[in-house]
């Protein structure tokens, strides 16, 4: 098993020591000083920089857009703007750690989010000539727990078809995934009869999934939500910590783990109480609390974080990312891992699928077009390497709040989309060009980075306002 | 080993399902495929047959929208046959280099005349100047290409945004416009501006309007615009009246950022294609106008154009043809057809006209709500 992980819990840094932070911590003698203690604690610096990134990138626009940005409503619909991609993009982490790519997520996505519409509007699975009619229950108030099912066990088959040929077939992923980009796209116009007309409307129920006018828990559920949080929070430090002691391990100093438990909460808690439920529905009057959608992206992060640190799978996957010979030496079932990465790919996709064509009200052929590129980002950002072993499911979410914060930004302040893709692709190699010159110990590399992104991103704003 | 054997053996099985998949498609719902085959014996062999000596290939940039397969082929390939030619087609799937390949192709295959829908319409001048100083007539199929020698067949792309804008200014005619423009790189998502600006272009200087958020959308992806309008609604704290918005799809995407803010039917939105979800809004009250463009027109009008090319290849001298110039400078032949701007009071329109069935139309609308819905 390799130690080159840093995974961490529920964004709460804990867990064996990151290989990236040791070289930088030895040669510095000064056993008191800030930095030190913070290195010696096994804190995940990356993840800290790149909250601290959120925090920068939100003040500016909020500067820049004369206090619009840092609202309540704006951040509520950030959070909801969010969850396609991120959750998309947890799945996407494991993948591009045991060195593999998934190119066909868009293109699946628009592909999932037709079927489950159809299953809505025409009661009907059809692909070619084969023709399910679900009868009257499709006229049922269940049809969208069946859309949601069809859409989700499609994408699981997808995924398990494509993970078969990549595993057991030995055809490169980005091969497999590339076929699957045409041929998933394809299929869209191959579902009923429709010649790829566009879908609505959906089931009123189904729509709660895309967040919307009722799509919220409302303002006591999401105070209990956020003390749930709170509580998850305190646990996980202290059963990191028991752990630790138990195996004598090398302990946080107690007041670090206070500290880290209290932020945490404030967060939590701030989310709901400055955020969620200070937006005010403007329909029904009342606090609107935090989006369906939202809650699932957040219950999507932890049980990928528990799969991909806790369970056996996940180990797996990361110790054949880092090392696949050693791995398959080791006795690890390697193509079946492999494969299971992308069924649980799969999953997710059929998940965001929902919550997109929710949103939507509607699916259209176009659904999902190029959503395969930002969810790679967004784990690149997070600080997943294609060298495989290295990434973390928090960061790769983190990376797509970035990303959907620089957009939902840019539209804030007028500037136009070509600029907007321009912004995006600097900030996408800046980020990762700091990360790995960070890794080589190169401070004054990844400084001249960030000041040469940073130049270039706001010469690109500054030229695109309307 | 044995995983290894399984494997091929499932990508053999692959490749046949594949291939009973595809001979499967190109009788059931290609027929184009089989004419295709069809011709190229037909011509080498009897020299003309059914088929007489005009056959019009059709060079499609994709098939990602609803209409082109349902509406604009069948008419234009009728329009076609009933004038003695032969249709032939492909498809460029949305690249501008496969459709220069494409237009080879079918000259190859003995077009005499070409109906091209083009993917870019600056990229294709090249291709179109070839097939020209062979003989062969171009037709501008919808969107315009840069050319003096074609024959440029279509809506009225910038009555389109006129007809738009009209129908919001009617409602409101002052008060903070938001503006959702198609895709940048397409032309028509600035005759559409253009055309629109001939309807608000007073108000706004005279400051009766003000228009608080414009901006493009990659690919016309309608949730792209959902995310813009809910951008838009938020920068203005919802004091947004008006929200002109290019298409269909777009439309569908800034209605549902609004019915968030439970604005939907209340603030004017505008859209054009006739897609069913769309005309179904109108007849819910959500969206105001559609303006419809009955594709089986554009098609008639272009098979019946291209027929008379294979009899002369002058473009002027097809009639209703008139002279066009370009934003380009160029002046080429044109034929405009006029769209039609559908809002409540003229849905029967599209019912009459066989676009859409009452029930589509009427799903989820209140009776008596509006005229056609009983």
């Amino acid at each position: 098993m390799t130690d080159a992980n840093t995974e961490v819990p529920g964004g709460v840094p804990s867990g064996p020591p990151p290989s990236v932070t040791a070289p930088t911590v030895t040669p510095v003698p000064a056993p008191s000083s800030w930095r030190t203690s913070f290195a010696s604690a096994d804190v995940d610096t990356r993840l800290f920089g790149m909250i601290a990134a959120i925090v920068v990138i939100w003040i500016a626009f909020n500067v820049l857009s004369g206090g619009d940005f840092l609202t309540a409503r704006n951040l509520w619909n950030l959070s909801v703007q969010s969850t396609s991609i991120a959750i998309m993009a947890t799945g996407m982490v494991l993948i591009i750690v045991s060195r593999n790519i998934d190119l066909s997520v868009g293109s699946l996505l628009g592909f999932l989010g037709y079927s489950m519409a159809l299953v809505q509007t025409d009661g009907v699975i059809a692909f070619f000539n084969v023709k399910i009619d679900l009868g009257s229950i499709g006229d049922s108030s269940w049809i969208w727990l069946i859309a949601l099912a069809v859409g989700i066990s499609l994408g699981a088959l997808v995924g398990a078809i494509q993970g078969f040929i990549i595993a057991y077939g030995g055809v490169p992923a980005f091969i497999v995934t590339l076929g699957g980009f045409l041929v998933w796209r394809g299929m869209i116009f191959r579902t009923g009869d429709k010649q790829g007309q566009t879908l609505a409307p959906l089931d009123s129920t189904f729509r709660l999934f895309g967040g919307g006018p009722d799509g919220s828990l409302g303002e006591w559920r999401s105070w209990l939500f956020a003390a749930l949080g709170c509580g998850l929070i305190v646990l996980a430090l202290w059963l990191a910590r028991r752990r630790r002691q138990r195996y004598d391990l090398k302990v946080r100093p107690l007041w670090m783990d206070t500290a880290f438990g209290v932020i945490g909460c404030a967060v939590v808690l701030a989310g709901v109480g400055l955020v969620a439920n200070r937006y005010i529905s403007p329909i029904t009057g009342n606090p609107t609390g935090i989006a369906y959608p939202v809650v699932i992206l957040i219950v999507a992060t932890l049980a990928m974080t528990y799969l991909a640190r806790q369970r056996r799978f996940g180990r797996y996957v990361y110790a054949y990312g880092g090392n696949p010979e050693a791995a398959e030496l080791g006795g690890i079932n390697t193509r079946r891992t492999v494969m299971l990465t992308f069924v649980l790919m799969g999953v997710l996709v059929g998940i965001s699928a929902a919550i997109q064509t929710a949103r939507l009200n509607a699916a259209v052929t176009n659904l999902g077009v190029q959503n395969e590129l930002d969810v790679i980002a967004a784990a690149v950002i997070g600080g997943t390497s294609f060298a495989g072993g290295v990434g973390t499911i928090a960061g790769a979410v983190l990376g797509a709040v970035i990303m959907q914060s620089l957009r939902s930004g840019m539209v804030l302040l007028n500037i136009d989309s070509p600029s907007q893709d321009i912004v995006v692709g600097v900030v996408l190699v800046t980020a990762v060009a700091i990360d790995s010159t960070l890794r080589l110990g190169r401070r004054q590399v990844a400084l001249a980075a960030l000041v040469v992104g940073l130049i270039i991103a706001a010469f690109v704003i500054q030229t695109g306002r309307a | 080993m044995r995983i290894r054997r399984i494997a091929s053996a499932a990508v053999v099985a692959g490749l046949v399902l594949a291939a009973c998949g595809s001979d499967d498609d190109s009788t059931s719902d290609a027929p184009d495929g089989t004419d295709a085959a069809g011709e190229t014996e037909g011509t080498d062999a009897a020299g003309g047959g059914e088929g007489g000596d005009c056959v019009v290939g059709v060079s499609w940039n994709n098939y990602q929208e609803e209409r082109w397969a349902k509406w604009d082929e069948p008419a234009l390939k009728a329009a076609i046959e009933a004038g003695g030619g032969t249709y032939v087609s492909n498809d460029a799937k949305s690249s501008a280099e496969t459709q220069a390949s494409n237009m080879e192709n079918l000259i190859s295959q003995g077009a005499n005349a070409l109906v091209v829908l083009a993917q870019d319409g600056t990229a294709v001048i090249p291709a179109v100047q070839d097939a020209i100083s062979q003989g062969v007539p171009v037709i501008a199929y919808d969107r315009l290409i840069e050319d003096p020698d074609v024959l440029y067949i279509t809506f009225d792309n910038q009555l389109v945004g006129e007809m738009q804008a009209q129908a919001l200014f009617d409602i409101q005619p002052t008060g903070n416009w938001v503006i959702i423009k198609g895709n940048s790189a397409d032309a028509n998502a600035d005759f559409l501006r253009s055309g629109a600006e001939k309807v608000i272009g007073e108000a706004v200087a005279a400051g009766d309007i003000t228009i608080v958020g414009e901006d493009y959308t990659d690919n016309w992806d309608p949730a792209n615009a959902q995310t813009t309008m809910e951008q838009f609604l938020s920068a203005e704290n919802n004091d947004i009246q008006v929200a002109l918005v290019q298409n269909d799809g777009m439309a569908g995407g800034a209605i549902a950022a609004l019915e968030a803010q439970g604005l939907a039917g209340e603030v004017p939105v505008s859209g054009q294609d006739g897609e069913q979800a769309a005309l179904n809004r109108v007849a819910l009250g959500t969206q105001t106008v559609d303006v419809w463009k009955d594709a089986r027109e554009l098609g008639t009008a272009a098979g019946e154009a291209a027929v008379a090319l294979c009899g002369n290849p002058d473009p002027s001298a097809v009639s209703g043809a008139s002279a066009f110039t370009t934003p380009g400078g160029n002046e080429v032949s044109s034929i405009f057809l006029e769209p039609i701007p559908i809002t409540q009071d003229n849905l029967d329109v599209v019912v009459d006209a066989g676009w859409i069935s009452e029930e589509d139309l009427c799903a989820g609308v209140e009776a008596g709500s509006v005229a056609v819905c009983p």
